[in-house]
C-alpha cells in the first residue's frame, strides 16, 4: 500500500503527494517514507511567514504566490491553522485568503492543523518540506500559526524567515522584547497603505540600528495596492540558502528526533509488551528514569540492531 | 486499537451565491465535533473544488446552495471528481434544495442532503458513522 503510494509519489502524482503529506502531518510511517521518495534534485526555497493573528500572513503568502509564478517557478504552501486542545478540530481558513488557478499545477497548497502550537508542528515540518522538495517545487512557503517563541524552532528549519508587523502595534518598547525581530531575516510593515506605517518602521530601524547582529532589511509592503511585493519576493530571494549550510549536526539530530517519535508512536498505538512492561517498571519506580530512557532508546531500535 | 485520524472536510460554495452564514455555522459544528474543517468560501468554481479537495487530501465535501442551481453544479462536480481520482470524496449538499430533487441528487451519488432545519448533531453523527463503515 504505502509501496504503492511512494511509486505514484516517484511518477510525480499529485494525489500521492497529498496523501503522503498527511502521514508525515501525522507523524505516519515517515521513516520510510522520507526513505521511499528518495533525495531532492535541488533543494527549495524554504520561506516561512510569521506574525500575529489578523497582521495579514495569509493574504501575503497569497501575493507571494503569485510572484514565484511570475519568476517561472513552482511553490508548495504549507498554510497552518492552530488545532483545538479541547476537541482536536480545526477550522483550516488560509486557503481562502490564497486564489490560485486550479489548473495550474505549479501551485500546491495543503491547510494543516497544528496541535499544541508551533512546537508539535515543528516536529513534523522537516520531513514535510523534504517531501516537498522530493517533489520537485522550487520554493515551499510556510504560514506559521503566529508569532510567539516557537518561532525560533520554526527558524532554523527554513531558509527565510520574513516577519509580518502592522500599524499601530504598540509602543516602540514592543520591540525590545526579547524573539521577535531578532529572529527575523526580512522585516515586513504589511498593511502599509494605512496610516501609521512609517512610525512603525523608523521604530523597528531605530531598534535593529541598536543590534549588534547582521542588517535585517525592513519593507514596507501593501497587499491590497500590490505596493513593494515585487520587491519583496527579490528581497526574499537574495537572502542566502540557510539550511544549506546549516545542514550540520541540529539538523541531523532533528530527524533523528522525529525518527525516533515516530517509532515510539508505533510501540505505542501496537502495543508492544516491552514498552508496556518498561513503562510500568519506570512508573511503579522500579527503575530511575535515566535507565527507562536508555531501555527505551534501546528498545526502539530496529530489531536485529538491538543490544543485549 | 489505532485512534482514527481527524475527518478532513471541504465546506464550500459554488457559483455566485453569497449566502454563507449556514456554512459557517456547520463549518464551527465540524470543528468543535473534532474534525478538520478546510473552509474555502464564497464564489467557488467547480474546478477549484475539486483541485483543493485533492491537494487537502479530504474525506468529504460540504457543498452549500441557495441559489438554485444545483441540478447543474452538483453534477459536474460528481462527474470531475470520477475523473480526477476522487471518487472516495463522499459529498453532501446543503442549503435550499426543492423536496423534488432530493431522490435525483441522492442517485447521481451525493452522500445526504441537509435542508433548512437540519440539527448540527444530526450531520455530525452522520459524516462520524458513514466514515466508521469502511471509509479510507
Amino acid at each position: 500500500m504505502l509501496e504503492t503510494l511512494l511509486e505514484r509519489f516517484r511518477q510525480r502524482d499529485r494525489l500521492a503527494l497529498a496523501r503522503l503529506v498527511s502521514l508525515v502531518a501525522r507523524g505516519e510511517r515517515v521513516e520510510e517514507i522520507l526513505a521511499g521518495v528518495g533525495e531532492a534534485g535541488k533543494p527549495a526555497r524554504v520561506v516561512a511567514v510569521t506574525g500575529s493573528g489578523g497582521v495579514g500572513k495569509s493574504t501575503l503568502v497569497g501575493k507571494l504566490i503569485e510572484e514565484v509564478r511570475r519568476q517561472g517557478q513552482t511553490v508548495a504552501v504549507l498554510a497552518c491553522d492552530p488545532q483545538s486542545p479541547l476537541s482536536g478540530g480545526a477550522l483550516l481558513g488560509d486557503r481562502f485568503r490564497m486564489p490560485s488557478r486550479p489548473d495550474d499545477d505549479g501551485v500546491f497548497i495543503r491547510s494543516l492543523a497544528a496541535a499544541g502550537g508551533q512546537g508539535a508542528l515543528a516536529e513534523h515540518l522537516a520531513a514535510l518540506i523534504r517531501l516537498l522538495e522530493a517533489f520537485g517545487f522550487d520554493v515551499v512557503l510556510i504560514e506559521t500559526v503566529g508569532a510567539g517563541q516557537g518561532d525560533t524552532v520554526v527558524r532554523e528549519l527554513v531558509d527565510v524567515l520574513v516577519l509580518l508587523l502592522q500599524p499601530e502595534t504598540g509602543d516602540d518598547l514592543q520591540w525590545e522584547k526579547a524573539g521577535l525581530l531578532e529572529v527575523a531575516d526580512v522585516i515586513v510593515i504589511h498593511k502599509a497603505d494605512l496610516p501609521g506605517a512609517e512610525r512603525v518602521e523608523a521604530q523597528v530601524l531605530a531598534t535593529l540600528a541598536l543590534g549588534m547582529g547582521p542588517v535585517v532589511p525592513v519593507l514596507r509592503i501593501s497587499s491590497r495596492t500590490g505596493n513593494g511585493l515585487q520587491e519583496l519576493w527579490q528581497t526574499i530571494a537574495d537572502q542566502p540558502l540557510r539550511r544549506g549550510r546549516q545542514q550540520s549536526g541540529r539538523d541531523l539530530l532533528r530527524l533523528a528526533q522525529q525518527i525516533l517519535a515516530a517509532r515510539f508512536a508505533t510501540a505505542e498505538t501496537s502495543g508492544r509488551p516491552e514498552l508496556r512492561q518498561l513503562l510500568a517498571e519506570w512508573q511503579a519506580g522500579d527503575i530511575t528514569s535515566s535507565r527507562a530512557a536508555s531501555a527505551l532508546l534501546n528498545l526502539l531500535r530496529p530489531i536485529g540492531e538491538r543490544l543485549a | 486499537m489505532v485512534e482514527s485520524p481527524p475527518l478532513r472536510v471541504v465546506l464550500a460554495k459554488v457559483g455566485l451565491d453569497g449566502h454563507d452564514r449556514g456554512i459557517k455555522v456547520v463549518a464551527r459544528a465540524l470543528r468543535d465535533a473534532g474534525m478538520q474543517v478546510i473552509y474555502a468560501g464564497l464564489w467557488q468554481t467547480p474546478e477549484a473544488i475539486v483541485r483543493t479537495l485533492a491537494d487537502e487530501d479530504a474525506d468529504w465535501l460540504g457543498l452549500s446552495i441557495l441559489s438554485g442551481a444545483h441540478m447543474t453544479l452538483v453534477p459536474r462536480i460528481l462527474q470531475m471528481l470520477r475523473e480526477a481520482g476522487l471518487e472516495h470524496v463522499g459529498v453532501l449538499v446543503g442549503g435550499i434544495i426543492p423536496e423534488g430533487d432530493i431522490p435525483k441528487l441522492l442517485d447521481m451519488g451525493v452522500a445526504r442532503v441537509f435542508g433548512p432545519g437540519t440539527a448540527l448533531p444530526e450531520i455530525v453523527s452522520f459524516l462520524q458513522q458513514r466514515s466508521g463503515a469502511g471509509h479510507a
